[in-house]
């Protein structure tokens, strides 16, 4: 009863004072007050907000539609704060000539010319596209031969198995500095001088390591895949005379392509975002003469915008760099979707 | 009914949403402030001579360990060698003030200007940080004026802004190298007082390398020239030469040629042949792959001669069971005679002008650099040499007393690059030096690609 006589001046007033608080501490953050409970205010406008809306008296549509949108606000409140506002916070720096900690002028666009001047971005590029086909080609290969041999009918493949996952548990910073010590001190001891030492080696290098640390967890992947595999089908082909190579490119891998797709992709985002091993292992070093220039020369894009921030200084830029590093992860993994979207209508 | 439902929906409702928001609120209103950081009113406007009363006043209010002062002081300190010294001091000066004080020390190839900028990025800046002359256009809102603390008129050291303001307080000197083993000298019948020139220095590693099994030398120098990690000790630390060696200290005029884009192509062959000298007595794994810890082993083992470093050395060489005594020589480029040492205050510390705890902060600074106690750390504790002219402490330790000893002797070469633009050894010199260290390429190059590199780096960073 009370509620159909207060209920819609009371929902009414609540919302205009919590929008109202709401906008008020807004204004006083842009401002650059720091009023200590400014914090609080919002929390407060923001669930009075929610909570005007709730007791609204409309129909029970309505309401529940209310409820909904409500439920909604925690989820999209936390994806804003987290993702979306500092990313559209990126683009909007990327136009400035932000040192990292005030910016003074607007550049439009500069930014974005000015990153394919430097001689050490593109050679970036190229490397990192080097390193991720490679890369790509190397885990997969190796994974998928793992596989084949941790399904196959043996009493160890439990142990193979964890054996091979295990250095994915590793983190790569970890993986990092233990395998430097490894090609700087032990390999040293066979063939001096350490492969970290020249140019291309230590891409060698890092191929290496990061082949080691994710084919297992590739192979798991695979190993999935594999299981999936009918065993009446295989069964009914070697009763056939069909050898085991046979089986494998006419049936298993067929049968399992799929997956291929799926460890592909996920194996190319890696090796393309390449980071804590890079800066670990090699930090960039050695170096290569380019053009009468020493260019770092296992320096990877990921670390290529770390060292544009934080050495060098130039935030800006490093932001510019960051926005084209994630359009050109987005339109991979848009491409994967669609090609596993049309794989899946197929079968 | 459906009227208690709704109530108790909405509370949970209310309940989930306050949950989220307080992590949210938090991290918008941390960002907006350190974006918004030079618009802010300063408040901290007190000056020192409030907060040195504080020390006294409260000493006498705790004696034990529990935190029943305010917010604890942050020290972000450089140098982890004197990490142990620090903490020691802090946990003194609690007992003694009730005044808590964490040390926070990072070092080893870290690169501090990034993560100061960090912490204040992260709304996280530490009380009081270590800082050089290349953070000053970065940093210049960050500090808080120091020109009233009584050490200003003690030192010639204080680092000064392009106000004339001093922002930061120098706590020790520190003298950079060619390292001695005195032992391994004195056994080859050299006496390292004549090696002040390039001809002199020559002979003694020739010498040296004829002797190597006899002396048990695994290499004659110790230098680490890989650009990774080592970055600071080529293009630092060597590259210093260039700058200041055989210059008066007063004389800046290099430095200011350099940052006007100009080099002296000369001086530079002269630092190039003179790096190829100490490159070819060096032992090649430690020159092309090794870290500090190898290049400090190498020495303190007694397996080289000579290491390419500084006094600070001193408190890690008891850790390798090293006995020897040491000294230190000039990178002695030329053919003629430099007979003095380089040395100068290697960072400053500054004290965080929109801290919580500014005063309180200034007085643990002032406590540190001026107290007896505070002096006797520096120098008897941790191996430095006083930046302080009434400071009466002289160090014990063996590279830093023979540096001393060699400062009072004079000259004194400065070593300026801590006024080059930030990170410019890691973006600009070290590739340089590590190429050439390899032989990827040649003298000539090495002085074309150092001077192309340079002004470029400088040009972008001004």
């Amino acid at each position: 009863m009370i509620k159909a006589r207060w209920g819609k001046p009371f929902s009414v007033i609540l919302i205009i004072l919590s929008a109202l608080c709401i906008i008020t501490t807004l204004v006083i953050d842009a401002a650059g007050m720091t009023l200590s409970y400014r914090g609080h205010a919002l929390i407060a406008g923001i669930v009075g907000l929610a909570a005007g809306f709730y007791f609204l008296p409309v129909s029970e549509a309505r309401h529940i539609k209310i409820i909904n949108v409500l439920f909604l606000i925690p989820m999209v409140g936390t994806f804003a704060v987290t993702v979306i506002i500092p990313f559209l916070m990126g683009i909007f720096y990327s136009t400035t000539d932000w040192d990292g900690i005030k910016f003074e002028n607007f550049v439009g666009f500069e930014n974005y010319i000015n990153m394919f001047k430097e001689p050490d971005y593109l050679y970036s590029f190229g490397i990192t596209f080097l390193f991720t086909v490679v890369n790509m080609a190397l885990v997969n290969f190796f994974a998928f031969a793992l596989a084949l041999l941790c399904t196959s009918n043996s009493k160890v493949t439990g142990f193979c198995r964890a054996a091979f996952f295990i250095p994915n548990l590793i983190g790569g910073i970890v993986l990092g500095y233990v395998w430097q010590f490894i090609f700087n001190k032990v390999f040293i001891l066979a063939a001096p001088p350490s492969m970290l030492t020249n140019a291309n080696l230590a891409l060698v290098a890092i191929l290496i390591v990061s082949t080691w640390q994710y084919s297992g967890y590739i192979m798991m992947i695979y190993i999935t895949g594999l299981q999936t595999i009918p065993k009446d089908v295989i069964e009914a082909s070697g009763i056939d005379g069909a050898s085991w190579w046979r089986q494998l490119f006419k049936i298993k891998i067929p049968m399992i392509a799929n997956t291929f797709t799926v460890c592909t992709f996920l194996t190319l985002v890696n090796s393309f975002k390449q980071f804590d091993l890079n800066i670990a292992l090699t930090n960039g070093a050695p170096q290569r003469v380019i053009d009468g220039r020493a260019v770092y020369a296992t320096e990877f894009l990921a670390l290529n915008i770390y060292k544009t921030a934080i050495t060098k200084h130039d935030y800006a830029i490093a932001q510019t760099k960051a926005i084209l590093f994630f359009v050109i992860l987005a339109v991979i993994s848009i491409t994967q979707v669609v090609i596993s979207k049309r794989n899946e209508v197929e079968i | 009914m459906l009227y208690k439902k709704r109530l108790f929906q909405g509370a949970a409702l209310a309940v989930i949403s306050a949950l989220t928001l307080t992590a949210c609120g938090g991290g918008t209103g941390r960002s907006s402030s350190a974006v918004s950081n030079n618009t802010k009113a300063n408040t901290s406007t007190s000056s020192g001579t409030s907060s040195t009363t504080n020390t006294s006043n409260s000493a006498d209010t705790s004696t034990t360990t529990t935190t029943n002062s305010s917010t604890p002081i942050r020290l972000l300190n450089g140098k982890v060698e004197i990490d142990e010294q620090l903490q020691q001091y802090a946990s003194n000066y609690e007992k003694k003030t009730g005044q808590k004080v964490i040390i926070e020390s990072v070092g080893g190839g870290v690169d501090i200007t990034a993560t100061i900028k960090n912490y204040n990025a992260a709304g996280n800046m530490p009380d009081i940080f270590v800082t050089t002359p290349g953070d000053l256009s970065q940093f210049r809102d960050l500090y808080y004026d120091l020109s009233n603390e009584p050490w200003v008129q003690d030192t010639e050291a204080e680092m000064l802004d392009s106000e004339g303001r001093v922002v930061g307080a120098p706590y020790a000197v520190e003298g950079i190298g060619l390292v001695y083993n005195a032992d391994i000298l004195a056994k080859a019948d050299i006496n390292p007082d004549t090696l002040v020139n390039i001809n002199e220095q020559r002979a003694a590693f020739e010498k040296l390398d004829a002797m190597k099994d006899e002396l048990g030398l695994q290499s004659v120098i110790s230098v680490a020239a890989e650009s990774g990690q080592m970055y600071w000790s080529t293009g630092n630390h060597i590259f210093s030469a260039y700058l200041t060696m055989g210059v008066d200290v007063s004389d800046k005029t290099l430095l200011n040629d350099l940052l006007g884009g100009n080099m002296d192509a000369e001086r530079l062959g002269h630092l190039a042949d003179y790096f190829k000298l100490l490159c070819s007595y060096a032992d090649p794994t430690v020159l092309l792959s090794g870290t500090y810890d190898d290049q400090l082993a190498l020495f303190a083992q007694g397996k080289a001669a000579f290491i390419t470093q500084g006094n600070w050395i001193d408190p890690s060489l008891p850790t390798y069971g090293a006995t020897f005594d040491c000294g230190i020589l000039p990178y002695a480029m030329f053919e003629e005679d430099t007979s003095g040492v380089t040395a100068d205050a290697p960072s400053w510390w500054a004290v965080f002008k929109d801290g919580k705890n500014v005063p309180a902060s200034i007085a643990f600074l002032n406590d540190i650099l001026m107290s007896d106690e505070g002096r006797k750390m520096f120098v008897e504790d941790a191996g430095a040499i006083s930046a302080f002219k009434s400071s009466k402490y002289a160090p014990s330790t063996p590279v830093s007393a023979n540096l001393f000893k060699r400062m009072q002797a004079g000259p004194t070469y400065a070593w300026d690059w801590s006024f080059l633009p930030a990170s410019i050894s890691q973006n600009s010199l070290a590739p340089v030096f590590e190429l050439y260290a390899k032989d990827e390429i040649t003298r000539d190059q090495f002085v074309s690609m150092i001077m192309t590199s340079v002004t470029d780096y400088v040009a972008e960073n001004q």
